[in-house]
């Protein structure tokens, strides 16, 4: 078998596994090791890479930011911060038709800029606006789509874990990719809104009103969201303005969410024990998924398949735009059965050799950002798809008397507003990177 | 429980450097070689992570095709995967300490600080020692899970 044909092997036996329930990890570690030794031959190559790769990968400076947002998102679960935040969102959007639901989504863009996974967003704003707006009568369908859809924006506007797994595979700046994912954050978090407003009117009887609040209380719950706006900036700015390396800036936001936390009083010996363990089991499970990626890629490299796959499309003459769509189409499929992150490390090694080489009127470093966006936006869609959308797992079993059914319907709308969002944000790229041009 | 605390000494580290470098003016500096020692501690924390994760089942997997198969193949299917995970963490571990051999005899050091690599090396070996013994123990709690299974 040629070296072409053993790495084109590798796809099923790969994914193969994975259905079989083996740990992503595993799987891509064990079909990298054994096919290593296919290639080249011999167990020594193999074996010389393990000896230091491991370390190399677990000790990357660039890798250390993860644990510590981790450690932030946990922080922030733990804060009181989400029920400030969704308390200054009612109160200044709450009385409009669909008002609490959009407060929902806008409490998860704010919580989104201190946490950096979907998950716990989903989670955590899922305990403060369910009993909300189940309160207001707000449909079952409604009140949990909207909440598995908000959560995704938490790994949109950054910080995000996923975005510094994707700068570190195709090295790119990771502040630049934050300043290219914040706008179409942003949109995402209107285009939810608009979402709320336009299903509420479609279907009449979905939800309550809620009483107006006045302009005093409205000021006085913006106020009480400074912890997060401060947190925000501080990282954000710091790193943008060369204060801090990303990494330190990490650390800089899990110091002060975890001091925030405690002046809250939300924060335990106990809490703290929780925190550090629920970080250290992500961590573990993340840093397994980049070891097993890190062996699979090196086999991938030996087998020569990205470059020929990226030749062979670039002389096809076909369209760059259809390649782009069968791409974003294949993340949408495998996007419904695995988790972005393993998504991310398994596909971008073949993926992005594939897009450098094609031609979409961008500079390498802008079209880098712009693919990187669009890849993180269609890869969430994956979370509040079924069959396997953990966004809405974790949504509905907070709600025992919706059925599963129920969410994956009210969750439709939103994937809607996201594929009309990927199309917008593919046609015209300008509105991922004005940010960034703007402030380089 | 270790790799905790060292994350949060190398989050410490890192915030006092940072102080440290905004007050030079007063006569502090940043900690020096403060990325070495953040490189090293996370190392050894990841690698005291891995049992931990191990151990509460937290490694991701697909769990669409065979969710409705019944718990004895599920049990079974644990069984082999952590079967595989003990072999794959034995060969992380006997590599890492070769590899750890490799870096005494060449005596590396880090840049700035200079001290021994194998100093560091020794501390991930150690949470890649734990690993494979947490994941041999899971083998040994999943066939207690395949014998609870049949029993039922």
């Amino acid at each position: 078998m040629s070296h072409l044909e053993l790495g084109l092997w590798s796809f099923p036996i790969l994914l193969g596994m994975i259905f079989l329930r083996i740990p992503i990890g595993l799987a891509m570690l064990m079909v990298g090791f054994f096919g290593t030794w296919l290639v080249t031959g011999s167990w020594i190559p193999i074996l010389a890479q393990m000896k230091s790769l491991t370390y190399d990968t677990f000790s990357n400076y660039s890798l250390s930011i993860v644990p510590l947002f981790l450690l932030m998102g946990q922080f922030a679960t733990r804060g009181g911060m989400s029920q400030a935040l969704f308390k200054a969102a009612e109160t200044w959007l709450g009385h409009r038709k669909g008002g609490v639901a959009m407060a929902a989504v806008g409490a998860c863009a704010g919580f989104g800029a201190i946490c950096g996974s979907s998950l716990a967003t989903a989670a955590t704003m899922g305990q403060v606006a369910l009993p909300e707006l189940r309160r207001y009568g707000y449909s079952g369908a409604l009140a949990t789509g909207c909440l598995a859809a908000g959560g995704t924006l938490g790994i949109l506007i950054p910080p995000s874990v996923v975005l510094v797994i994707y700068a570190i595979l195709t090295e790119q700046n990771i502040i630049k990719l934050f300043m290219a994912a914040m706008v179409p954050g942003v949109l995402a978090a209107l285009g939810y809104m608009l979402t709320i407003a336009v299903y509420v009117r479609l279907k009449p009887g979905s939800a309550g009103l809620r009483e107006r609040a006045g302009y005093g209380e409205r000021f006085t719950a913006i106020v009480a969201v400074w912890p997060v706006l401060v947190i925000f900036a501080v990282v954000i700015g710091g790193i943008y303005l060369g204060w801090f390396t990303p990494t330190e800036g990490a650390a800089v936001g899990a110091a002060g969410t975890g001091l925030v936390a405690l002046f809250n009083g939300g924060l335990s010996w106990r809490g703290l024990g929780e925190a550090i363990t629920g970080t250290a089991i992500s961590t573990g499970m993340i840093f397994f998924i980049v070891l097993g990626a890190a062996v699979y890629n090196g086999f991938l490299a030996f087998s020569q398949l990205p470059q020929e796959a990226a030749n062979t499309v670039a002389s096809m003459g076909v369209s760059p735009w259809l390649v782009l769509l069968v791409i974003l189409l294949c993340y949408l499929v495998f996007g419904c059965v695995m988790d972005s992150l393993s998504m991310i490390l398994l596909t971008i090694p073949i993926f992005f050799p594939i897009v450098s080489v094609l031609d979409f009127g961008l500079p390498a470093e802008e079209m880098a950002l712009w693919f990187g966006v669009i890849v993180l936006i269609v890869v969430e869609v994956g979370l509040i798809t079924p069959p396997v959308g953990m966004n809405l797992f974790v949504i509905n079993s907070m709600a025992p008397d919706v059925p599963l059914t129920r969410t994956y319907g009210g969750a439709l709308p939103f994937v809607l507003s996201d594929i009309i969002r990927v199309a917008i944000l593919i046609l015209f790229p300008t509105i991922t990177l004005g940010l960034v041009r703007l402030l380089y | 429980m270790a790799g905790g605390a060292v994350l949060i000494v190398v989050l410490s580290l890192t915030v006092i450097s940072i102080i440290g470098r905004a007050l030079i003016f007063a006569g502090l500096g940043p900690i020096p070689g403060d990325f070495e020692l953040v490189e090293a501690g996370t190392a050894f924390a990841v690698l005291s992570f891995l049992p931990l994760c191990q151990f509460h089942r937290g490694h991701v997997t697909v769990d669409l095709f065979l969710a409705r198969a019944g718990r004895r193949p599920n049990a079974m299917i644990d069984v082999v995967a952590n079967l595989l995970m003990t072999g794959a963490a034995g060969v992380i571990t006997w590599r890492l300490f070769l590899g750890l051999l490799d870096k005494r005899s060449y005596g590396e050091t880090t840049f700035i600080l200079q001290f021994p690599v194998w100093w560091s090396y020794t501390a991930a070996l150690l949470g890649a020692a734990v690993f494979t013994l947490v994941c041999a123990y899971t083998v040994w709690r999943s066939l207690g899970d395949v014998r609870e299974a049949a029993q039922r």
